[in-house]
């Protein structure tokens, strides 16, 4: 009971530094983290207390709110050593599930920048699947960024999901990716630029390129029913998305990059101008790409 | 003894908590300054006893006690009081009046001195209640007040301490002497207990009272410290500290300033009086040290005269030192009270007001209070001319010197008090504030010197110090010291080092105060000090002070540390005295920052080779705008016919340090960025380049330039660079739709998307049509990006593939180069057809690699 009063105060003290530090701007805000970090020495280092009452009850708090100051302030670097903490201690999974919603939300967003997509999509499914059901601002925040990696490793959202968190941003970007409209996509994008930009997400959505010329390429495949593919094809059908300045090398180019990810299973003849793909499953799925 | 040793822990730490808890009420800060105090006052104790062992046999219980507070506070304070306290006894012995003031005023003596106000008073009355103070030791341990309380008697002085400092004239010489002159133990013992009790019994502290030392320390110092405290709480500390060493310095300086403030050949005869006075206090530092506190009672006894201002110091001090210590306290003394608290109120305003940021005025706090408590302790507070006085960052310098907290209050109050002081000045003097660093230096040469001296590792130290406090003398005398006190407190001090230095007999130091006295009077006095002080450290030794001995060695290794420091500062003393002289005639102590007092250079070189500063920027050194205009041409001209890139970027960063130093952004200052990253970017050197960048960002928010575009490319080929994709989104978010269209931005943008598909053949088509030099930062990852290219290419391509597909893919400008890297890579070809790359094989080389 000591212990808890005492992680109370403590907490207290922080989130009214915290509280004094957000609403300003980046100068404060390093300075709130710079007494939240101490704080933070002090549960860390606190080893001779019981496990019950141990002050190390208050770092995944504490490693939250720092989290929340250093993404704001763009220092994900600085994010490093507090998620190696958490991943050293023992108490990771027994922190509150609030604590630990919030952590993993920040831990998978921080994989995410890093292209981790893998753990991020790993953090970031926990964190939603925990999340509070009524906390719906929260789940839809952790879907903006769930969404993207999602769709990254191929899988789509429903346009119900989206409807629902109101996050119809995606609706075209799904589409286009899933039917491999790449011209939708460009479009899409362009539209919501400024709100994927501002997510932070711009950048991963970009990727999604590839996959949509897969499931392009996959169309071109699926038409031709051969496993012989002349380029000229691909690049009709790159030319019938408008992408105007496309030649034979860069499809060579956008093929072979499909197929060095493992997107294609094939290879291209350079001498007879065409590619070759397997007779067997030539466009494995996305999910059990990479 | 041990009782002795175990109050005078506590007492001693009292003491200085006295002086310190004056402050520390009117001052939060003063906690700090109680736990530095406290370790300082640990390891003092420990030396307390030692001293208290010596002591103990010439002094009483009571004096244990009150050697306790004094030795608490450390040997070495107490030593430096004690030497302050023979300066002063011997000063005021001769000239009371005088010697009171300069008492005060002077710094190593004053350092004693002040601590003697502030800490005197404690210690005096600790001392006296030794008897009392025994049991008030703890009280005065717990409080001032307390100590007061307790040793209603030391409070009495206490509580003239301060006031006394003023009327310390009188009670001074009773103090000092009796404490000093005799042997440091007995002698402390009882000089501070007869003399301080008597001079305090004049004093109002009812002995013992706590209550009254409070009223003491509030009505006549506390009022004073009040005054400077409340405006200085944290300064407090930090000045108490300082102000040990200021007012050694600074008394010296202050007192001999003040006292003698104009008249040169007051301050030699000041100068040789100090020196006498030093090495009375020298020689009875050991003894001092003990008694320092004693002294400190004495001190403020001094002025009820309660010690005989010959007695026991005059033994050691007051013939050399009389008639300057005496002149020099009593002008101390006279003009503490009324100018402490104004003058330092407006000081420590001062000191916030030079502070630019949040850090600075922490800074400036932690250093303020070092120095205000020191001060206040030594009583130079009052003697001190807080107008000249360094500002914070000269403190922060102090601040370093707080480090050594422990081994300051063990080298002696004096020692401490100057080191401290000189420390803070010689940083202080490196850092922001020439003129204030200046104001230090001059100070603490004469500080540092003494403590310095003090402890005898580092006389070299303690001469280049000298020499260095001597030249910013020099120079604050030569521009500043016509109006400004300080430079009559230097005279004082000179004198008062020459004076100690002669009656120690230190050759050297006598030879350099003539040669100071020549120059500037300043800087001899300084080495004087230095050279007094050291005698006098080897005459405590000699003493046998065992608490001395026991701190030696840490001194020695703080002496170094802080040589090591004052080598520094010492570099950038120098050039800090150019431009204090020039802000002295100004009087601006406060324009601390570059901004508030922007640097106008006169140099008219058009060439000059880069210096990393390690110290305020002469001005003659620094070369002016339009003179920098043809310094960038000349720089340019050379580049195209030279293409000496060494050359070039040594000119650029000397452009750019002068431009960054007299705070001019304007265009031009973007051209010269823009120019230096180009050449930097040219040559691959993308420190220079990165620095430049970051530089221009910044520039353009103010100065917006043409080539914004071409520069925000680069930064994003940059972060393509560091696959830096976090602040790749962050600065997209920043583009706005005009600079978008920037050829280069547009370029940029291209590229990246190319890059972030792993679209290859896009890739180096950009590659090869990057506009203006965008090519060169492209060069930096395109081989990477190679590497990349090719695995996904021969992953690809079955069975085989022509070279010329290779080359024309990934922007390969030749064939050769193209053949050179892939075998580079351990790409196989075909036997039959050498243009031919057998991908099969090849990439299964390149997957191992």
């Amino acid at each position: 009971m000591f212990a808890v009063t005492l992680d109370l105060r403590i907490f207290a003290n922080n989130a009214e530094l915290q509280k004094k530090g957000k609403g300003q701007p980046g100068d404060m805000l390093e300075k709130a983290a710079e007494q939240l970090m101490s704080c933070f020495r002090v549960c860390a280092s606190d080893n001779r207390a019981g496990i019950d009452d141990s002050k190390k009850w208050g770092m995944l708090f504490l490693i939250n709110q720092l989290f929340k100051i250093y993404f704001k302030i763009n220092k994900l670097h600085l994010c490093k050593p507090l998620i190696r903490a958490i991943d050293s201690s023992n108490l990771k999974n027994d922190y509150s599930m609030a604590q630990r919603v919030t952590y993993k939300y920040y831990v998978g967003r921080k994989a995410m920048f890093d292209s981790d997509f893998k753990p991020a999509e790993e953090y970031l499914s926990f964190s939603f699947q925990h999340c509070h059901r009524s906390s719906q601002k929260n789940k839809r925040m952790i879907l903006i960024y769930l969404l993207p990696v999602k769709m990254l490793l191929g899988h789509m959202p429903t346009h119900q999901l989206l409807r629902k968190y109101d996050l119809m941003q995606f609706a075209d970007v799904t589409k286009a990716v899933s039917e491999g409209n790449l011209l939708l996509l460009n479009e899409a994008l362009a539209k919501h630029e400024t709100f994927f930009i501002r997510c932070g997400i711009f950048l991963i959505l970009e990727k999604l390129k590839i996959i949509t010329y897969r499931n392009l390429f996959k169309k071109v495949y699926q038409l031709l029913r051969t496993h012989q593919l002349p380029l000229d094809a691909f690049l009709v059908s790159l030319r019938m998305m408008q992408l105007e300045d496309v030649d034979l090398d860069e499809v060579q180019c956008i093929l072979a990059n499909l197929i060095y990810m493992g997107h294609i299973k094939g290879y291209i003849s350079h001498q007879h101008q065409k590619l070759v793909v397997s007779k067997q499953n030539p466009f494995p799925p996305l999910s059990s790409v990479s | 003894m041990a009782a002795n040793a175990t109050q005078t822990t506590p007492t001693a730490n009292w003491s200085y908590g006295a002086a310190q808890e004056g402050q520390v009420h009117e001052n939060p800060e003063w906690e700090k300054a109680r736990q530095a105090l406290a370790s300082i006052s640990k390891s003092q104790s420990t030396t307390k006893t030692a001293q208290a062992n010596r002591t103990t046999a010439d002094v009483c219980v009571r004096e244990a006690g009150q050697f306790q507070p004094a030795v608490t506070d450390s040997a070495a304070i107490q030593q430096q009081q004690y030497y302050q306290w023979y300066q002063q006894n011997q000063q005021q012995y001769p000239g009371y009046t005088y010697p009171y003031n300069y008492y005060y005023p002077m710094g190593p003596y004053g350092g004693a001195y002040p601590p003697n106000q502030y800490g005197v008073p404690p210690g005096p009355y600790p001392g006296p209640p030794t008897p009392n103070g025994q049991p008030p030791p703890v009280p005065g341990m717990d409080d001032q007040s307390s100590s007061y309380p307790s040793q209603p008697q030391p409070p009495p002085p206490s509580a003239p301490q301060p006031p006394q400092s003023p009327t310390t004239s009188e009670k001074p010489p009773p103090p000092p002497p009796p404490p000093i002159p005799p042997p440091p133990n007995s002698q402390y013992p009882p000089p501070p207990s007869q003399n301080a009790y008597n001079p305090n019994n004049p004093m109002p502290y009812p002995p013992g009272d706590p209550n009254q030392m409070r009223a003491y320390n509030h009505a006549q110092g506390r009022p004073n410290y009040g005054q400077s405290y409340q405006a200085q709480n944290a300064y407090q500390a930090s000045q108490n500290n300082s102000q040990q060493q200021q007012q050694q310095p600074g008394q010296y300086g202050p007192g001999l300033g003040r006292g003698d403030l104009n008249k040169n050949k007051n301050q030699k005869q000041g100068q040789q009086l100090w020196h006498r006075m030093k090495q009375a206090p020298g020689t009875s530092a050991v003894k001092f040290n003990i008694s320092k506190r004693p002294y400190q009672v004495q001190c403020s006894m001094v002025p009820n005269q309660t010690f005989p201002p010959g007695e026991q110091p005059s033994g050691m001090n007051p013939t050399p030192s009389s008639p300057a210590t005496a002149s020099a306290a009593p002008g101390a003394a006279q003009t503490r009270p009324q100018d402490w608290p104004q003058a330092m109120k407006e000081y420590v305003q001062r000191c916030f007001t030079a502070c630019e940021t949040e850090e600075d005025k922490d800074r400036t706090e932690k250093v303020l209070k070092e120095v205000l408590q020191d001060r206040l302790k030594d009583g130079s507070a009052y003697t001190i001319d807080w107008t000249r006085e360094p500002l914070p960052e000269l403190k922060a310098k102090q601040s370093r010197w707080e480090a050594v907290p422990s081994q300051r209050t063990l080298d002696s109050s004096i020692s401490r008090g100057g080191n401290t002081v000189a420390a803070s000045r010689g940083r202080g003097g490196g850092h922001r504030l020439g003129h204030y660093r200046n104001v230090f230096s001059q100070r603490s040469p004469s500080s540092s010197s003494s403590r310095s001296s003090s402890r005898s590792p580092s006389p070299s130290h303690s001469r280049h110090r000298d020499r260095s406090s001597q030249r910013h003398r020099r120079s604050d005398s030569g521009s500043q010291s016509d109006s400004s006190i300080s430079s009559d407190l230097r005279p004082q001090l000179s004198r008062r080092n020459q004076k100690g230095g002669r009656g120690r007999g230190n050759d050297r130091d006598r030879g350099r105060g003539e040669r100071g006295r020549g120059r500037g009077g300043k800087a001899n006095r300084g080495r004087r000090n230095m050279d007094d002080t050291n005698s006098g450290m080897g005459k405590k030794r000699k003493g046998g002070n065992a608490g001395l001995d026991f701190h030696d060695p840490n001194r020695e290794a703080k002496k170094q540390s802080r040589a090591a420091r004052f080598h520094k500062q010492l570099r950038s003393e120098p050039l800090v005295l150019s431009i204090n002289a020039l802000d002295l005639p100004n009087g601006t102590q406060e324009s601390l920052s570059w901004e508030d007092c922007p640097i106008v250079g006169t140099c008219q070189d058009i060439t000059k080779n880069y210096l990393r500063l390690t110290c305020a920027p002469d001005p003659s050194t620094v070369r002016p705008v339009h003179v920098l205009r043809k310094s960038l041409q000349a720089v340019k001209t050379h580049w195209k016919t030279h293409q000496d890139y060494t050359y070039a970027c040594e000119q650029m960063k000397s452009i750019r340090q002068d431009l960054t130093v007299q705070g001019v952004r304007t265009e031009f200052t973007v051209e010269v960025y823009e120019c230096h990253a180009r050449i930097a970017l040219e040559k691959g050197d993308h420190e220079e380049f990165n620095q430049c960048q970051t530089q221009l960002k910044a520039l353009y928010k103010e100065n917006p330039s043409e080539n914004i575009g071409e520069f925000t490319a680069y930064r994003l080929m940059y972060y393509i660079f560091t696959k830096n994709s976090g602040d790749l989104t962050t600065e997209l978010v920043y583009l706005t739709p005009a600079l978008r269209e920037d050829p280069c931005v547009a370029h940029a943008l291209a590229l990246r998307a190319a890059w972030a598909l792993g679209n290859y053949h896009r890739f180096f088509k950009l590659y090869l049509g990057a506009p203006r030099m965008a090519s060169y930062l492209i060069d930096k990852f395109v081989e990477r990006e190679r590497k990349i290219a090719l695995r996904a290419i021969l992953k690809t391509f079955r069975p085989d593939l022509p070279v010329e597909y290779v080359q024309s893919a990934l922007g390969f400008p030749c064939l050769d180069s193209c053949m050179a890297f892939l075998t580079g890579l351990g790409v196989t070809f075909f036997l039959s057809d050498p243009n031919k790359i057998d991908c099969k094989a090849s990439s299964a080389v390149l997957a191992a690699s």
